[in-house]
């Protein structure tokens, strides 16, 4: 199959690569652009572990193609701590122990930043709904949800920026 | 990272030193090695339950460009020993038990969906699985065996044809006088009671890369394992070397829960590649292949007959076991062995009298039966939903039903039927605190007030003992440490004054780097974050078997690292005493740093002693010892008992068969935990896997053979929105060993919640007068059970 040659920012840098019309943009991501934080769980759009916002929005990398991408700005789980120190929702999740494996990670962190960043004062029915499309096998999830919670409660007292 | 740990490292909350990595997505799992040259395999597999292989023909396949090899069963017999599961460990020869030999890739027969029959190696794992249309095989259809009663009858077609059945094993066991027992009962209840097949399902799937390096004759072989050793042993007689000649690596590892402790056929096929291609080959299973053939578990029933006297005290069961175990005996650890466990650890803390057992496992048409969380739960469920049928059977209340029948701390009996002490078990102290935080006495009120209004509510309570690792047996002398054996660690002091802990764990999730290192902190006077876990290269670890399995490294690896660092003090402060012209019994170690006692001014710091042993070893005098590293071989020490009670609230809603779960409770002693935060992160884990088990998952095969849940559209987990938030209570018990007393908790959940839920949601349906004897309760089949829908 022909490559295609696929221009797009992510993580505020502009890249550039190969791809065949049929490689996903999780695949380009993870292969080409060797950024291997964004993670392949089921590659049929139901585990959410390759969640990465694509010009802001959450997307599932597995379900869309690296053609679909071009142009746009893409932001991925390695885009978030400024060198040593973790980005506000990281943090809020290390000190919730909110994971354990780390496989699902990467998705419930861009997910959570979509949603804190659309609705700031989602309360714990509105995140547990909105992170349904996330699988996690290992925390039966309490941990996460209060991760989000701390990181939407530091937000707002302390103006963390999300 | 640095964070303030107060003087005590253990039992506090102290964040894991793997966050920092796995939230910025620096892990390194498995699909994020990459190597020059790396091929790509990827498998073809059988659509067809059970059928003669006829022909393959893969030249066409060979031939579209970017192939490199294509392999088959044939290859595979050429250029690899066929596999013996369980052979390695002698498990093969267990009485009773049936182990067929096979290859990594089909020869003579498929004997199930998902049935690895060629292997196509390319330059990338899109031309691989391009390839499989060029494929052409010949498959004659045989029928299928599915169910019990498909294997067992006399006319089954043969799953393995060397023998003259599909049973996998079988084996019997009475122990006390179940005669007696039966003779003396006020009630004899017969029940049966099943357990559906469900899976582990890690979020990571399986995966390897093999990397054969022809000048040394060597094997790496990269992969996503609980137990990097096992491969080397199981790999290295199928493909003809020494275990010497296999290094295994293993990084992060995207979850287990049991299913990574095993040595696939996939992993065989993809070293025998490498080997004859000189290349690496990388092999990622997607999530179609994971559910379908990454390994199944459960599926297991009991007929029972339960001897009762009038209080409800269980006197003895008679019970006929049967396991559905699959097409292929795992390797090393065949499922069929495990149908032993459901009349073996049945009495768990009851003072059960006699049990007398015959247990049948069967080979089926479906994927191989795999360890998964808890393995013998079964046997705990079975019990658990006795004592709540007797309790229905006799109208008493479960809950007195479980205040007579569990043992009471330092009464008879002391010791289980099979011979293990009861030592510091408090299943009763558990159920007493539960039973207070839930209201269980005021729950019946409520419950009819809801009726009144047509809510239906249920309250359901379960307990169990895990034997992690188990007590040690003075009677016998049998060890704590037990099957699996002893547990080794190194320790050592590096040039700038840190620690290095080298574990046989295989952490996946439980967090080892942070546990080990606060053990250590305590013990060495070294700040938590100097101190460094390395794991999962074989070349550095010690030999284990299984690395991370079974809930042993609470006990076994904490109890090692321990000693081991009680050692390395005991170096670091005869090399200091030297340094510092002090009585050792003078000096301490704080913050990295010795010094004497009272006089901080005279002191040394750990990393001047590893200098001065590096550079100016003159200065220490001959017959103290010099090097900076200990090891200790630990034997599990006095250990003890693991376990609890749950218990389950739930509502249901009779119009539509679903089941929430307004609130879960749970009360749990595994000793002194390390790191309450991730012993509560492991006991909600475990718990969230029996909701999906008991009200979503189902690894379905359909009556002829196919598989019916082959994506997560079809095999449902459990989310945010199934999940409640869990409230856990830890009972801190009996302190056993002078110590080490922590006691693992990571099946915990698993292998008793099911039981609670399954009683909560009987409860809440006693209305309907409905039993329940199964545990896969979905909607649909709730709505069978109380007859609004017609069963299937």
């Amino acid at each position: 199959m022909t490559d295609h040659s696929i221009e797009l920012t992510v993580n505020g840098v502009a890249r550039s690569g190969a791809a065949e019309p049929r490689t996903t943009l999780a695949d380009f991501l993870r292969e080409e652009l060797t950024l291997t934080g964004t993670h392949l769980g089921c590659e049929h759009g139901v585990c959410g572990a390759c969640t990465v916002l694509v010009d802001g929005e959450p997307v599932r990398s597995c379900l869309m193609l690296a053609v679909q991408a071009r142009g746009t700005e893409v932001t991925t789980v390695e885009g978030l701590a400024d060198g040593a120190t973790l980005h506000p929702l990281q943090q809020a999740f290390m000190e919730s122990f909110a994971f354990q494996c780390g496989f699902c990670t990467p998705g419930f962190v861009m997910s959570t930043l979509a949603l804190l960043r659309d609705e700031p004062d989602a309360d714990e029915a509105r995140i547990r709904e909105e992170l349904s499309g996330n699988l996690c096998r290992c925390t039966g999830y309490q941990s996460i949800v209060e991760g989000v919670l701390l990181a939407a409660q530091r937000a707002r007292e302390e103006g963390a920026v999300l | 990272m640095s964070q303030a740990v107060g003087a005590r490292s253990v039992g506090a909350r102290v964040l894991r030193s793997e966050d920092p990595r796995i939230l910025t997505g620096r892990g390194r799992y498995i699909d994020d090695f990459t190597f020059p040259g790396m091929l790509h395999a990827a498998f073809l597999r059988s659509t067809v339950p059970h059928g003669r292989l006829l022909s393959i023909d893969v030249s066409e396949a060979r031939a579209l460009p970017g192939v490199v090899a294509v392999y088959t069963g044939e290859d595979m017999a050429r250029l690899s020993t066929i596999c013996t599961p369980g052979g390695t460990i002698g498990m093969n020869a267990m009485p009773g038990i049936k182990c067929p030999s096979f290859y990594s890739l089909c020869t003579d027969k498929v004997r199930y969906v998902g049935d690895p029959i060629a292997m196509v190696i390319a330059e990338s794992r899109a031309i691989a699985e391009d390839a499989f249309e060029l494929i052409v095989e010949d498959i004659e259809m045989l029928d299928p065996v599915v169910t019990y009663a498909d294997a067992l009858a006399a006319d089954a077609p043969l799953l393995f044809e060397e023998y003259d059945d599909n049973v996998a094993m079988t084996g019997e066991m009475t122990i006390g006088d179940i005669d007696a027992v039966f003779a003396k009962a006020d009630r004899v209840i017969n029940a049966t009671v099943n357990v559906h097949r469900h899976q582990p399902v890690p979020m990571e799937t399986r995966g390897s890369i093999a990397s054969w390096d022809a000048a040394e004759e060597k094997l790496t072989f990269y992969t996503a394992t609980q137990s990097p050793h096992m491969i080397r042993l199981l790999m290295a007689p199928q493909l003809g070397i020494g275990m010497e000649s296999i290094r295994t690596i293993s990084e992060d590892v995207g979850g287990g829960f049991g299913l990574k402790n095993g040595l696939f056929r996939e992993d065989v096929a993809l070293a025998v590649a490498s080997r004859d291609l000189g290349r690496p080959v990388k092999w990622i299973e997607d999530r179609i292949e994971h559910l379908a053939t990454g390994g199944q578990a459960r599926e297991e029933m009991a007929e029972m007959e339960i001897a009762v006297d009038a209080d409800g005290v269980l006197l003895g069961v008679r019970m006929n076991a049967r396991l559905n175990s699959g097409a292929y005996p795992w390797d090393p650890f065949p499922g069929a062995m495990m149908v032993g466990t459901l009349s073996a650890l049945f009495q768990g803390p009851t003072k059960l009298e006699a049990i007398a057992a015959t247990s049948t496992a069967v080979f089926s048409n479906k994927a191989t039966y795999v360890s998964y969380r808890g393995p013998w739960a079964t046997a705990d469920f079975l019990r658990e939903r006795v004592l709540d049928i007797v309790a229905r059977e006799l109208g008493l209340d479960p809950l007195d039903v479980r205040r007579r029948n569990y043992v009471h701390l330092g009464e008879e009996p002391l010791a289980m039927l099979t011979g293990q002490p009861f030592t510091g078990v408090t299943t009763q102290e558990s159920i007493e605190q539960a039973a207070r935080i839930v209201g269980w006495d005021d729950f019946k009120e409520i419950q009819r007030a809801a009726r009144e209004e047509g809510r239906y509510l249920g309250l359901g309570m379960a307990s169990y003992l895990e034997a992690a690792p188990g007590p040690k047996n003075h009677a016998t002398g049998q060890s704590a440490a037990g099957m699996l054996g002893n547990e080794t660690s190194h320790v050592s002091v590096e040039p700038d004054g840190s620690i290095t802990i080298i574990t046989q764990q295989h952490p996946h999730g439980q967090s080892h780097q942070t546990t080990l290192a606060q053990v250590a902190s305590d013990e060495l006077g070294v700040p938590f974050d100097r101190i460094t876990v390395k794991y999962g290269d074989t070349d550095i670890t010690p030999f284990a078997l299984v690395s991370t399995g079974g809930s042993r490294a609470a006990t076994m690896a904490n109890g090692s690292v321990l000693h081991a660092s009680r050692t390395l003090r005991e170096k670091i402060l005869a090399i200091a005493s030297e340094l510092l012209e002090a009585d050792p019994r003078d000096l301490e170690i704080t913050d990295s740093t010795v010094n004497v006692v009272g006089t901080p001014s005279i002191s040394v710091s750990l990393a001047e002693i590893a200098r001065v042993v590096a550079e100016e070893p003159d200065r220490i005098p001959e017959g103290v010892d010099r090097e900076l590293t200990a090891s200790h071989e630990y034997d599990g020490g006095e250990g003890g008992w693991s376990g609890g009670t749950h218990c389950c609230f739930v509502e249901i809603d009779v119009e539509t068969g679903m089941v929430e779960i307004p609130r879960y409770v749970v009360v749990e002693d595994c000793g002194l935990p390390v790191n309450p935060a991730i012993v509560e992160g492991q006991v909600r884990g475990g718990v969230a896997q029996a909701i999906g088990a008991v009200l979503l998952e189902s690894s379905a095969y359909s009556d002829e053979g196919q598989f019916l849940a082959s994506t997560f559209m079809d095999y449902l987990l459990p989310t945010t929105t199934t999940v409640p938030n869990f409230e856990i209570h830890h009972l801190e018990s009996v302190l056993t060993d002078p110590d080490v007393n922590f006691r693992g908790v990571g099946e915990g959940g698993m292998i008793v919640a099911p039981a609670a839920i399954v009683s909560a949601i009987e409860n809440a349906l006693e209305p309907f007068g409905v039993k329940v004897r199964e545990q896969h309760l979905p909607p649909a089949r709730i709505l069978e059970l109380i007859g609004a829908i017609p069963t299937e």
